[in-house]
């Protein structure tokens, strides 16, 4: 087998960065994102957050139950400049609705609770197919995010425009 | 049959080069080279690996209609493992301790085990573990419905071994690459950098007991300077990084 890139330990920043960034874009635009395709889709933090340490020496910090996202340790947290490691995700489009964790480091998604069942769906094999079709929107719409993050990210003034917006939010 | 599970945890794996088509009869014959076999009443084998359907558990057939998941192909992986309980272990070993009247060497130890295996095995029945995955073959990707290290490698070992394509795991740099943003961008992940957020005084940490007197004021400054230098190492520096500075 081929040796491969862990782009886990070399990019893990980036999924915090994206998580962090969900949140961002949540409170300061509504939540409503057009992905690349034309997809429109809602998401919302739920409740569970975990912080990432700024270091190996330091601690994460885990907020749970209730509206973590409102309180004065999550604000703190954010005063100190620190990125979103875990939260729990509530997306939403059409009638559909997906909860899950995104893992950012790995962009893994854990305790995923996909939509009900279509109506439509009669046997076993029907509803089969209609998950495994919920399976793949969740994991298109988790990249699809990500790709509209990735736009902002890689630009070469990302610094001094979304990242300075973002900075004066996560200071506030 | 039941239906696929709508919920748990789950890991994303994508492949380069040509994998068998569902469709084609040749991909069950793939399956079916490396299905599962069982160990019920094997005496030394302790783990088995191997394909199965959905419909059927036991490895004798791979119809192509039981891999049918919509969208996506329904693979199933049987992981049966034999152990030997460690409580049987831990009788005999006292009963022989008891028996000689004194504690056994390591290599009496070692052969109890070795004997109490090949006597006990073939009547130990095997703990199963069921675990599926949806193959998207027009997207060249599969999920794994389980998140454990074990059950990942065993999984990625299988995929090798059937279809001689090693799956790599999604992460942020990879998924970044999937979504072919372009080779200006793909340069600019290879040297991107984590963004360093302000940091504000915000509220101040809980007092904490402390066995002596710190010296705060050395301590802080240490920290500033160490601060600084960072700042000062960075090659691209944000808006509030300048006015810091």
């Amino acid at each position: 087998m081929s040796q491969q890139i862990d782009g886990t330990e070399s990019h893990g920043f980036l999924g915090e960065e994206f998580l962090t960034w969900l949140w961002f874009r949540w409170e300061t635009d509504g939540g409503e994102f057009t992905l690349p395709g034309g997809r429109i889709v809602g998401v919302a933090l739920d409740d569970f957050l975990t912080f990432a340490a700024p270091s190996d020496d330091e601690t994460e910090q885990t907020l749970r139950r209730g509206l973590p996202t409102r309180t004065a340790e999550a604000r703190t947290a954010l005063r100190q400049g620190r990125r979103l490691r875990k939260a729990r995700l509530l997306v939403a489009e059409g009638e559909r609705q997906w909860t899950f964790t995104l893992d950012a480091p790995t962009l893994g998604l854990g305790g995923v609770k996909l939509p009900e069942d279509a109506e439509e769906c009669e046997t076993e094999q029907d509803r089969t197919a209609d998950r495994a079709a919920n399976w793949l929107a969740i994991h298109e719409i988790v990249q699809g995010l990500y790709v509209l993050f990735l736009r902002e990210r890689l630009q070469p003034d990302y610094l001094k425009s979304t990242a300075e917006q973002q900075a004066h939010w996560m200071a506030t | 049959m039941a239906a696929i599970r709508k919920s748990g945890g789950v890991v994303v794996y994508f492949w380069d080069g040509k994998l068998a088509d569902p469709r084609d009869d040749g991909f069950a014959e793939l399956l079916a080279q490396r299905r599962f076999r069982s160990i019920e009443t094997a005496a030394s084998e302790e783990v088995s690996v191997g394909w199965v359907t959905p419909a059927d558990p036991t490895g004798d057939t791979f119809a192509n209609e039981d891999l049918d998941g919509g969208l996506a192909t329904w693979l199933r992986l049987r992981i049966d493992k034999k152990t030997l309980p460690k409580k049987w272990l831990q009788i005999y070993r006292d009963a022989a301790e008891k028996q000689r009247g004194k504690k056994l060497s390591a290599r009496e130890r070692r052969e109890l085990k070795d004997e109490l295996t090949e006597r006990l095995l073939p009547r130990t029945l095997p703990a199963v573990n069921l675990v599926d995955a949806l193959l998207y073959h027009d997207r060249k990707m599969v999920m794994l419905f389980a998140t454990s290290k074990a059950v990942r490698e065993a999984f990625t070992k299988l995929f090798f071994e059937t279809f001689t394509i090693p799956l790599e795991r999604a992460d942020p740099l990879r998924c970044a690459h999937v979504a072919k943003l372009g080779p200006d961008a793909d340069r600019a992940l290879d040297r991107l950098e984590p963004v360093r957020w302000p940091q504000h005084e915000g509220e101040q940490p809980r007092e904490v007991a402390r066995p002596k007197k710190a010296n705060v004021a050395a301590i802080a400054a240490a920290v500033a300077e160490l601060e600084s230098e960072a700042v000062g190492a960075a090659d691209d520096t944000a808006p509030w990084e300048e006015s810091e500075a």
